[in-house]
Order: C-alpha cells, then structure tokens, then sequence
C-alpha cells in the first residue's frame, strides 16, 4: 500500500446520494438512549429460562418439578422432553416473577443427566473421511486431457453470529392486544409466528423492534426462547421477558456451518482449467439441511464441471442458520485459494489469472484500482521470502444477486414542513433508518434534518426482512415513489395558488423554484395545509421505473504480515471495494463494507466454535474463548464504493464479508509459499505449514498468453 | 449467580477475620477487583454467601507503588503506567498491561492476578467434573487441549493464566501477607506443588490476604507473549528474561515461560547456558533458548507451543539486553 493515508471522503465522495449524512439515531445509541428489545425490563413481568442439555447427547435421569414450583416466584415449569441432542438442545423452561428466583427455580429443578455417546464434526461421516468419488465421464476426460491435474481439500469452521443483542423477545398485554419487542430481523415475521404461541389473531399483535442489535441471518425466526416466551404469556396473561444470555447465545441460535471441500482440477502450463470436480460437505449439526456453500461461485472459469456434489453431514450440535452471505465466505475461501494455487503451480501472478478466468468487466476494473490501492506491484513471488517477518498480497472476489420484495414507504407532510417516512421494516444496524430518511429527502429536495423515520413496527407499512440483501433495495424504489409523490402534491398546491405551471416547478436544497426564480420556502408552502399529508409509494417486486440498474460486484485485496517463528498473522490493510448500484448513504455504506471486512478478518484468523471430541459440549460459548477480532487486530480498512452508470439501489449488506478471508489465505499463502487450507490461519496451522515443503510449481516460468493481450 | 452477602471491612484484620465461616455465612470469600470472582460466581464454581470486599479498606501502602514493592491494592493498569517502574523494572509493567482489556486492567488488582484461576475451558464449565475439582479423570487429555500444558507437572493438564507470577519468579519476589502468622512468601512457594495439594489455587490459607508484592530492580528485564489475538487474549506461551550484562555479555540470566505448565516454568537450563553469550551472538542466543524445550512432553494438540516456547525466551532476553526499545505494554 502507498504509504500516504488516502482521504475516504476524496475517494467515495460524490457516489452516494448523502454523502456528509450521519446515522439518525447515532446519539441515541451512543448514549444508551435507545431502547432495544433486551432493555424493555420492566418491574413487573415474567422471566423464562429453557431447561438445556449440557451434553453433545444426553438423556434425562431425573428432575424435581415439585422443588422448583416450590421455589418462591416459580410460576410455571414446563417439560415437554427427556432427551438432548446437542449442547444447548432445550426440554422445557421455567417461568418465573424475577430473574433470581428463575435461578433459583432451576437451581432445585436439579435437572441430571446420563451423557451418551454423539458425533462432533463432519469427520465423524465416513464419506467425508473417505477419498473423493470418482469424476462423471466428461469431466474425468477434461481432466485427463489438461497438462496437470491438482487434488486438495479446505475446510472452514462453524462461525457463530454472536449478535451483541442477544435473541429474545418482551411481550407485553394491552387490553386485548399484545405488543412484541422482539429482537428481529423480520418485523412481519414475528407478527406472523408469535399469534399460534399467544393464541391470538393477526390483528391483535402490534411488533416493535426500534433498534435492533445484530441479526446476520440468525433472526428471521422467533426461535425457541421465543416460542417459550409466547406460551408463557398466553397462559399468565402477564408481561413475559424471554432473552438468551450469552452462553445461549452461542449455542443455540444458529452458525455460519462448518465446510469440508475436496477438489480435483486439470489445468493446463497457463493456467487455464479444463475441468473439475467439487465435493462439498457442510455440517449442519442436528438439522437435515443448511450446511451447502456456494462453491464454484461461477466468477470462474472453471472448463467441464462437477458441481453440486453436496452432502449435509449431521452430528450433535446446534443446526445452523443463515449468516451473512449464507455459504458465500466458505466457498469463495476455497475457490480463492485454489485460484491462487494454480498460478503458483504454473509460475503466474494470481491476479493476472483472475483477469483470465473471470469474465465481469467491472470486477477487470476493480483489479487494477485494487491492485493500485494495496501496492500489489511491492508483491513478492509465492515462497521467495526467508526472513523471520514475511508481508504477502492477497486478492478475492465477490458477487451478488439482485433480490427484491414488495415494500411500501409511506410519507406524511405535516403542515409545519416536517415529513415522517413511516416504514414497518427493521434497522439492524445496517443504516436502514438513515438510508430511507436520506433517500426521501433527497427525491423531496430538502435538508435531512426536516426528516425523521419511523421504523420497526407492524402497525407502519409492511416491507421485507433484513435478509439476501433485498431490504434497502426492495424499499428504495418505494421511498424514491414515496418521495416523488409528496413533492408533487406540494408543488401542485403551489403552483395553483401561484398560476404556475408545476411541471417547471423545482424544489432546491427546501426552497421552492421556478427556472432560476425563487417561489417560495418549502416550509412556507406547506404551511398552506389544513392537515398532513399521507401518501404511500410502493414496489411489488416486479417491476417499477426505481429499480434502475446496478449489480453488487466485489474485489478486496488483503496485505499481511507472517511472523514466520511464531505463525502468527497480522493483516494491516484491506482494500474492499464494493459496487451497489447506487449508494444511499456514503458513511453507513462504508460501515457496512468495513464491517463485512471485519468479520471477515476475525473469521479468516479466530472464529471457530470448539467442541469437546469427546463429550459434544461446546467449550467456547463466550467471548472469551470464542475469539473474535478486536480493536488491535483490525486491519487499515479503505472501503471504495465502486459507481458506474448504475442507477438503481443494490445489494450491500452481504456481499463485503464473502471475499475477505479468501484475500486474506491467499496473502498468507503469498507470503510463506505454502496454502493454509483450513479456517482459521491459527499460528499452529501456519508453523505446520511453514515445516511442509514450498508448494509445487509444475511450470517454472509462466508461458506467454495472449489472452490479456486480447483483452486488452 | 446466587444471593449473597456483601461488607467492606475497614482494615485488614477484620476482613481476614470474616473469612472464618460462622453463624450464616458458611462460604465467605474475599474480593479485590473481583474480575476473575464475578467469572466464577456466574460460571457457577463458586457461590459463596459473603463476599468481603477489600477496595474500601484505608490503608494507602495497599495502593502504593515503590520502587521495590507495590500494593496488593495496584491494579493492573497502574501498575502498566508507572513511569517510575518502566524503568527500574520494565517487566513488571509490561506483563501487566498485556493482560485482558483496558477496562479488567481498571479494576483487576496485583495481588487478585497472582491469585485468579486457570482458564482451563474444562474446569470452567461446571458440567465437566474434572480432576481438579472431584473428578478421577482430566477431559483435557483425551479432549482439546490446545491451550494446556507442554511441561505435565502433575496430574492437572491446566496452565497458570498469571501474567505477573513469572515475573515475580525471574525478579525473585516476595509476597507480603497479612492474616496468618507469617510476613513473607517467596514467589516460588506461592503456589503448591505437584505432589503436595496442587488443586489449591495458592498455598495461601482463606485467612491470609496478599497486600504488597516485592521484587527487585532489574533494569534489563523484558516480558514477551505471544497472543493469537493482540486485543484480549491469554497468551499461547510467554517468555520473560531478566538479565546482567557486562557490555554485550550475559553475566547472568533469570528466564521463566508462562502458559506451558499448572505453575510459572523456571528455566534454569536456559539461565546457565546464556552465561557468557554476548547478546549478538544470534546462533549462541538461540541454542541456549532451544534448551527451554528440555522435559517438554506436550500433548498432541498442544505440541505447537514447543516451537513458541524458545521463540518467546529468545525475543524476552533481546528485550530486556534492550529495554528502551521495547513497548510499554498496554494492549487494547
């Protein structure tokens, strides 16, 4: 990298339709102000508490039931099991009237346990231990017919989402309602799954999730300390407060699943490859399915292919969810890797194949600003390094789909010039809230600060789920119609009471104008009403004159240090360079792209969820043990929002966490000359590599291509 | 957690007296910054029924720093930042700082670092019941062991999480204890031996309090730890070397490993053979540090730490030949 800091503002200024915009509600949470779902204590209500295995597998002996509804404050104890299968798995709860006498209460239930024998990770499946399947005839004979063939297997842990707000909901009566502060990604979802454990209508259930802390795809459902905290609402009719603590938290809501990849490739002295054969095995612990990575990605060329070879390997541990780009960051790891093999293998620099094997004309671009931007010309050749400190470059790629869902915005214009964009979906800290508010008062044509957003509640419109990256999107389009459709009621009022022609009518920075002519002031117009003014603007999905164009493309490239004696790994900087079709907001977009990086990073390095081989209890559920990346492990970030020609508002929120750890293997790998095939580069994984011989090259000096050339 | 009972005792000898067990309060235990008891009471080891509180005391020697002692009282982040003892003893301010975050350095106390207990995932879990607790097996043997021993100095495969214990064994210190009938611990007696009652946490009895830790000046003296994570974490292995020098040449050397065995690892082997190696000479320096491998018998999944362990002895003797150069500890 240049050694000059670059100026973010100087890159990404211009790109986004706010560029100098900060969060709405950033000092409300800075303060503390703002209130979640896990702070909706109130004096008076129930506390529930599931019963949980221990053990990797166990089965009930013995509880004391009567003990426990003996215990001062127990209200309720609920068993519905007599068998665990996974640390964490759930056989009842308690209800209590405070959390020391929930303790208590659990305390003499004095739930014993006869631990049996369980599986703990995908090599427990003989398939998975055993060698690969042979490939189908076609991609057997490409692979026959490629100068070389190249067999290797990667793997990559169970990451666990670890929402700083833990999951959970508070529900609270209302005469014959009830409200859900719930921890969600899905203000509608909750809505429609709490009703069957309240037993009560649709109708009767108001959601409220103003802010939100975290989801990453572990949020979509109530889950069972939700279902839990429903019942026992129904049958108290009391105020019920059902929240994970952190340990809970870690075992019983969900994984990014671990993943188990066999590879075998032909490729010919240039790199090119003729065919290969993938098998994919994912762990999903005790659910059937969930476990599949996305790998190849098809950025890659990759000849004859056997692909979709994929095996779910259950054993006994909590099933995974969606997280952040399900299956995305586990395969672009090994597709990345593999790509960066190869061009060692055949004497070439990894970023000259990707220029071969990839066909996006954007992400052609992407690699030479991001090969500019991280000084890929100060990178060494793979493996001719010696000294103690080893610096490696790294590159990886991503690419998302452009997903939507119908969503409606409404705007109310009140008669003091103030408007309110009310919309049900959530903010879970991606910047939703901010994103809307920006966008309105953009399409409107005045300041943000006349705009406030009322957000994560069922009562306001519906819109999506905060998940597959289609929330900002999907509401985009309806708030840009929202907009438009406020600023065209005013104009019309001002263009009848002024005798003007309000198609010439223009609103600039609050001030009404016609041509170059100042009119009126937006405030002074709108004073003009007898009441507010509602309208709604919406999209359904298909098709609308806001959905513009634009793809959500990605290069990320990654410098590393390698302390060579230690097998430590230091990332120090991280070009992420994203494109999103049209940027909303410049600083949260930047925020979602450095944090996409940093969880990358922390998974690339530290996160693993470690399971006792012998008992299937999870011995890192904390944030001790289960380690994630702080402050003096984050690298120099620099998030680049790429703007073309694109118009429409696209996906962002996942794609920035698929190519970190894949940038960041390959550095690593540049930098020692042997691959580190297996999430997390923990130091001992690196001085095992460190004492393998240099990685083979089958081509010393790469062969002229004329492809570049042609390209060019 | 359970409910429990809480005074703050006015001096020493009315706390040390409190924790003889009478009338209601069977299980009185005694709390300095309490970091590593609040761990415990919510892990469910330990659910005591008084908790005698020991930062209201009035006595400023607790709190005091000095050029050969410092108070039970010191908290970590003191200590890391005492400009006086980075250069008189730079070691001790350095491990200190390396340890947890900058909000446990505020509260975690000296006398409470010597005394926490291991980070043993398995003895943290209250679900395992292993040897150090009432157990006739170690799950860390069989099971993952990757942050455990590579010296098997007992039957207990854990390894001590002290950052300031060896340092105290290379500056050769003392205790000071107040509630018994000694004055004095050497550090080296501090903590039991392997077949003597090694499940204590310390030799300490529950009436006897750590206020002060003693030590010498070592000007050359250095602490490294290698750490996966640079914020907050426990070190795989640390290194920590105390040196006399003549020009270049080691006169003498005091090394200690930390996170390889249930106590602080003297390396006395490591000790003779630095005698007389200049502090350039990288091959001599490095073949003495190899012997801090010596008795090594780690475990499969802990055999890493074998390549850490001279790597960490070998950085601490460079630091402490050099300590102007080296970081003031401090980590986020």
């Amino acid at each position: 990298m240049s050694q000059e800091p670059r100026d973010l503002r100087a890159i990404n200024a211009g790109q986004s339709v706010a560029d100098d915009a900060t969060r709405l509600e950033g000092l409300e949470k800075a303060t503390g102000a703002a209130r979640y779902g896990r702070d909706q204590i109130k004096k008076d209500m129930l506390w529930v508490r599931l019963i949980r295995c221990p053990w990797g597998r166990a089965s009930l002996d013995s509880l004391d039931r009567d003990a426990a509804l003996a215990t001062p404050g127990v209200v309720e104890v609920v068993v519905s099991g007599d068998a665990g299968e996974y640390h964490g798995d759930s056989i009842g709860y308690v209800v209590a009237r405070s959390r020391r006498s929930l303790e208590r209460g659990l305390q003499a239930l004095n739930a014993t346990w006869t631990r049996l024998d369980c599986k703990t990770g995908i090599l427990d499946d003989e398939s998975a231990r055993g060698p690969m399947e042979e490939p189908s005839d076609q991609t057997a004979s490409a692979i026959d017919d490629a100068a070389f063939t190249f067999e290797a297997t990667y793997s990559t842990p169970v990451q666990t989402h670890s929402s700083l707000e833990t999951h959970g909901l508070m529900i609270e009566p209302d005469g014959e309602n009830s409200i859900v502060h719930a921890s969600t990604q899905g203000t509608f979802v909750v809505a429609d799954q709490i009703g069957r454990f309240l037993g009560k209508r649709r109708s009767r259930i108001t959601v409220d999730c103003e802010h939100v802390g975290g989801g990453f795809g572990s949020k979509f459902q109530i889950g069972k300390e939700g279902a839990a905290g429903g019942l026992a609402a129904k049958s108290s009719g009391e105020a019920v407060y059902s929240f994970c603590d952190r340990e809970e938290e870690h075992l019983d809501t969900g994984n990014r699943p671990g993943l188990l990849c066999k590879v075998r490739l032909g490729h010919d002295a240039d790199g090119t490859i003729r065919g290969a054969r993938f098998e994919t095995f994912g762990g999903t612990g005790v659910s059937s399915r969930g476990g599949g990575a996305r790998v190849p990605s098809g950025r890659f060329e990759f000849g004859t292919l056997d692909a979709r070879n994929h095996r779910d390997v259950q054993f006994n541990a909590g099933g995974p969810r969606a997280m952040r780009a399900p299956g995305c960051p586990q395969g672009a790891f090994v597709e990345e890797l593999l790509i960066d093999e190869i061009a060692h293998r055949c004497g070439q620099d990894p970023l000259d194949l990707r220029r071969r094997l990839d066909d996006s004309d954007r992400r052609q671009e992407m690699y030479d600003v991001a090969a500019d931007l991280i000084g890929w010309k100060n990178r060494l050749k793979t493996g001719s390094q010696s000294g103690t400190m080893r610096t490696g470059y790294g590159i990886g790629t991503c690419d998302w789909g452009k997903g939507r869902a119908p969503a409606k915005i409404e705007v109310v214009v009140h008669p003091d010039g103030h408007l309110e964009v009310r919309t049900g979906t959530q903010d879970i800290g991606t910047g939703q809230r901010t994103a809307m508010g920006a966008l309105v008062a953009d399409r409107i044509g005045v300041p943000l600060a006349n705009v406030s957003v009322a957000i994560g509640n069922s009562k306001l419109p519906p819109g999506p789920a905060s998940g597959g990256s289609v929330c900002t999107p999907s509401t985009a389009p309806a708030a840009m119609a929202a907009g438009d459709l406020a600023r065209e009621r005013i104009l019309a009022g001002v263009a009848e009471r002024e005798k003007l022609d309000a198609t010439t009518l223009t609103i600039d920075d609050g001030v009404i104008m016609d041509g170059g002519r100042k009119v009126v002031r937006w405030e002074d117009a709108c004073r003009r009403l007898s009441e507010p003014v509602s309208v709604t603007g919406e999209f359904d999905g298909r098709a609308s004159a806001y959905w513009g164009e634009g793809s959500s493309e990605g290069v990320q490239a990654a410098r590393v240090e390698v302390d060579c004696e230690t097998g430590q790994v230091f990332v120090r900087d991280v070009i992420a360079i994203q494109s999103c079709g049209l940027p909303l907001v410049r600083k949260t977009a930047e925020s979602q792209i450095m944090g996409g990086v940093i969880q990358g990073t922390s998974y690339a390095l530290f996160e693993e969820q470690v399971l006792d081989p012998n008992t299937g209890a999870v011995l890192n559920a904390n944030l001790e043990s289960y380690k994630i990346l702080g402050s003096e492990d984050c690298p120099r970030i620099i998030p680049v929002l790429w703007r073309d020609d694109q118009t429409g508002v696209r996906a962002l929120g996942e794609p920035p966490v698929i190519p970190t750890a894949a940038a960041i293997a390959n550095a690593v790998f540049n930098a020692i000359g042997r691959p580190v095939r297996d999430l997390p580069l923990r130091p001992d994984r690196v001085l095992a590599a460190l004492a393998e011989p240099m990685a083979e090259q089958v081509v010393a000096v790469a062969p002229r291509t004329t492809d570049r050339e042609t390209r060019a | 957690m359970n409910p429990f009972a809480y005074t703050s005792p006015k001096n020493i000898s009315e706390a040390s007296a409190l924790t003889t067990p009478k009338g209601e309060f069977a299980l009185p235990v005694l709390k300095g910054g309490g970091m590593d008891l609040l761990d415990r009471m919510k892990e469910g080891l330990e659910s005591p029924d008084l908790v005698i509180d020991l930062t209201r005391i009035d006595d400023p020697a607790l709190d005091a720093i000095e050029t050969n002692r410092v108070g039970g009282r010191v908290t970590l982040a003191m200590l890391a930042e005492s400009d006086e003892l980075h250069q008189s003893v730079p070691i001790l301010g350095a491990a200190a700082g390396s340890a947890a975050t900058p909000q446990v350095r505020n509260v975690a106390t000296v006398a409470g670092n010597l005394l926490q207990e291991t980070r043993c995932w398995y003895w943290r879990m209250s679900q395992f019941d292993c040897l150090r607790k009432t157990g006739d097996e170690c799950p860390a043997r069989e099971g993952d062991h990757r942050f455990h021993v590579i010296f098997q100095d007992g039957p207990c495969l854990m390894v001590h999480p002290s950052n300031l214990a060896p340092a105290m064994y290379v500056l050769d210190g003392e205790v000071e204890v107040a509630g018994g009938d000694r004055d004095r611990i050497a550090i080296r007696d501090l903590y039991p031996a392997p077949d003597a009652d090694w499940r204590s946490t310390s030799v300490l009895s529950p009436a006897e309090i750590i206020t002060g830790l003693r030590f010498k000046s070592a000007p050359n003296s250095a602490f490294i730890a290698l750490k996966q994570k640079q914020s907050f974490d426990w070190p795989m292995v640390s290194g920590y070397a105390v040196l006399k020098l003549d020009g270049d040449v080691i006169t003498s050397a005091r090394t200690c490993a930390g996170a390889v065995a249930p106590r602080p690892h003297p390396l006395p082997q490591v000790d003779e053979a630095l005698v007389g190696v200049s502090i350039d000479d990288d091959a001599r320096l490095r073949a003495a540090c190899e012997r801090s491998i010596e008795g090594a018998d780690p475990l499969p999944g802990s055999a890493y730490k074998t390549a850490l362990l001279p790597v960490a002895i070998r950085r601490a003797v460079a630091a402490a030949a050099n300590p102007t150069g080296t970081d003031r500890g401090g980590d986020a």
